[in-house]
């Protein structure tokens, strides 16, 4: 080989190296799940990032609930894991959260916010179930950011950071979509369960929504 | 042929009136009273713009066992039966059926209801009363609405038994 043709080589290689140390990171924030890899977030996306399941599933369960309301925790807790468990990931429910903070609550809409950051980046289910877990601690102080950090790897908590401060105004505008969305079927307080199934809406009676009670409910509707 | 001039019995004519208004009272009473349970069943099995007559009991259940008070067992049973409770009694109650004892059971259920309320108040839980269909009231309001009820269902009980006993007695 030449001298010339190992300098052209070497060249070739040096920017094959640059080319694919350039595009590292972009693949690998393709692979995120989020709205975010698709450069845009609107909030039809957000709702998306923030549902689980099929969206063939023949039911679908909209829960409008607020981060910082306890029995929005006990209904996680007790209902939603087991829900998720055996209905969700077997395709027969689509589960999606809507965001409902309620005034009453000083931090829930901060919460909502960050919330909407990690799903638009592909975490809403680990930053979901830290949020409910440690409500007690980031309920009265405001800090959610270390409960996020809990969870999230360091490179992955640096993406919900760059989602939050460059597309602040959408995850709040994706806020305020869910809170009209309540509001225009006259939610009031959280949290508020609808169940659409073969074309029809039903509003689940608001505190006894037992998993029990929902699983026969579910059955049923699945029979029929 | 000694002329006798009709005496008025003013008192009769007057416990005659009075009868008749309070025998009017008590019937308004029994139909308010069973309408507003014929009612109660009626919002049970028929809301959000459709019948459930299959589904129903899903929902009520939820409802009940959202006062924290019940086993699961006695939600579901309860949650199955109660409607149709209701619009038995109510329906009875409109027709005159056995008033006494249909007045005296929809008393006791107003009471059992208003425990339920008091306690859900007093415990300060976030009830769905589940009373006329789903649209979740606070438990004061709702206590005042079956406190209300309570007094009717009251009166049209004394109201039945003194009729009862009013017959007995010897004209």
């Amino acid at each position: 080989m030449s001298d010339r043709s190992r300098r052209f080589s070497a060249i070739g290689l040096g920017l094959a190296l640059i080319a694919l140390a350039l595009a590292g990171p972009l693949w690998s924030q393709a692979k995120v799940g989020g709205s975010a890899s698709s450069g845009s977030i609107t909030p039809a996306q957000l709702t998306a990032d923030k549902s689980l399941g099929s969206r063939q599933a023949p039911i679908t369960i909209e829960v409008f609930a607020d981060y910082q309301c306890p029995q929005c925790r006990n209904f996680y807790e007790t209902v939603t894991r087991q829900l998720i468990d055996t209905y969700v990931n077997t395709g027969k429910v689509y589960l999606v959260h809507r965001d409902f903070p309620l005034s009453m609550h000083s931090h829930s809409h901060e919460a909502a916010h960050w919330l909407n950051a990690a799903a638009a980046a592909g975490f809403y289910a680990p930053v979901e179930q830290a949020l409910y877990d440690k409500q007690d601690e980031w309920g009265p102080t405001g800090k959610i950011e270390p409960i996020l950090m809990g969870v999230l790897s360091p490179a992955d908590m640096k993406k919900v950071k760059l989602i939050e401060s460059t597309e602040g105004s959408q995850l709040d505008a994706a806020v305020a979509s869910d809170i009209a969305a309540g509001m225009s079927l006259h939610v009031e307080g959280t949290p508020t369960i609808f169940v659409h199934h073969a074309g029809k809406t039903e509003e689940l009676p608001t505190g006894g929504v037992s998993y029990p009670l929902l699983k026969q409910y579910l059955d049923y509707l699945l029979q029929h | 042929m000694a002329g006798t001039s009709p005496t008025l019995d003013t008192s009769s004519i007057a416990a005659s009136s009075g009868h008749r208004t309070g025998r009017a009272l008590f019937l308004a009473g029994r139909v308010v009273l069973g309408g507003i349970f014929i009612y109660a069943a009626y919002s049970k099995l028929h809301f959000a713009g459709s019948w459930h007559l299959r589904d129903y009991y899903f929902f009520f259940a939820m409802a009940i066992n959202s006062y924290n008070m019940l086993s699961m067992a006695a939600v579901e049973w309860m949650a199955k039966i109660l409607p149709w409770f209701e619009l038995a009694l109510g329906t009875l109650l409109v027709l005159g059926i056995g008033v006494r004892w249909v007045s005296s059971a929809l008393t006791v259920l107003l009471l059992v209801f208003m425990a339920a309320l008091t306690r859900a108040a007093m415990l300060g839980l976030e009830i769905n009363c589940g009373c006329f269909g789903y649209n979740s009231q606070k438990p004061t309001t709702e206590l005042f609405h079956d406190s209300g009820l309570l007094i009717l269902g009251l009166a049209v009980t004394i109201g039945a038994f003194m009729t009862q006993r009013a017959r007995r007695l010897p004209a």
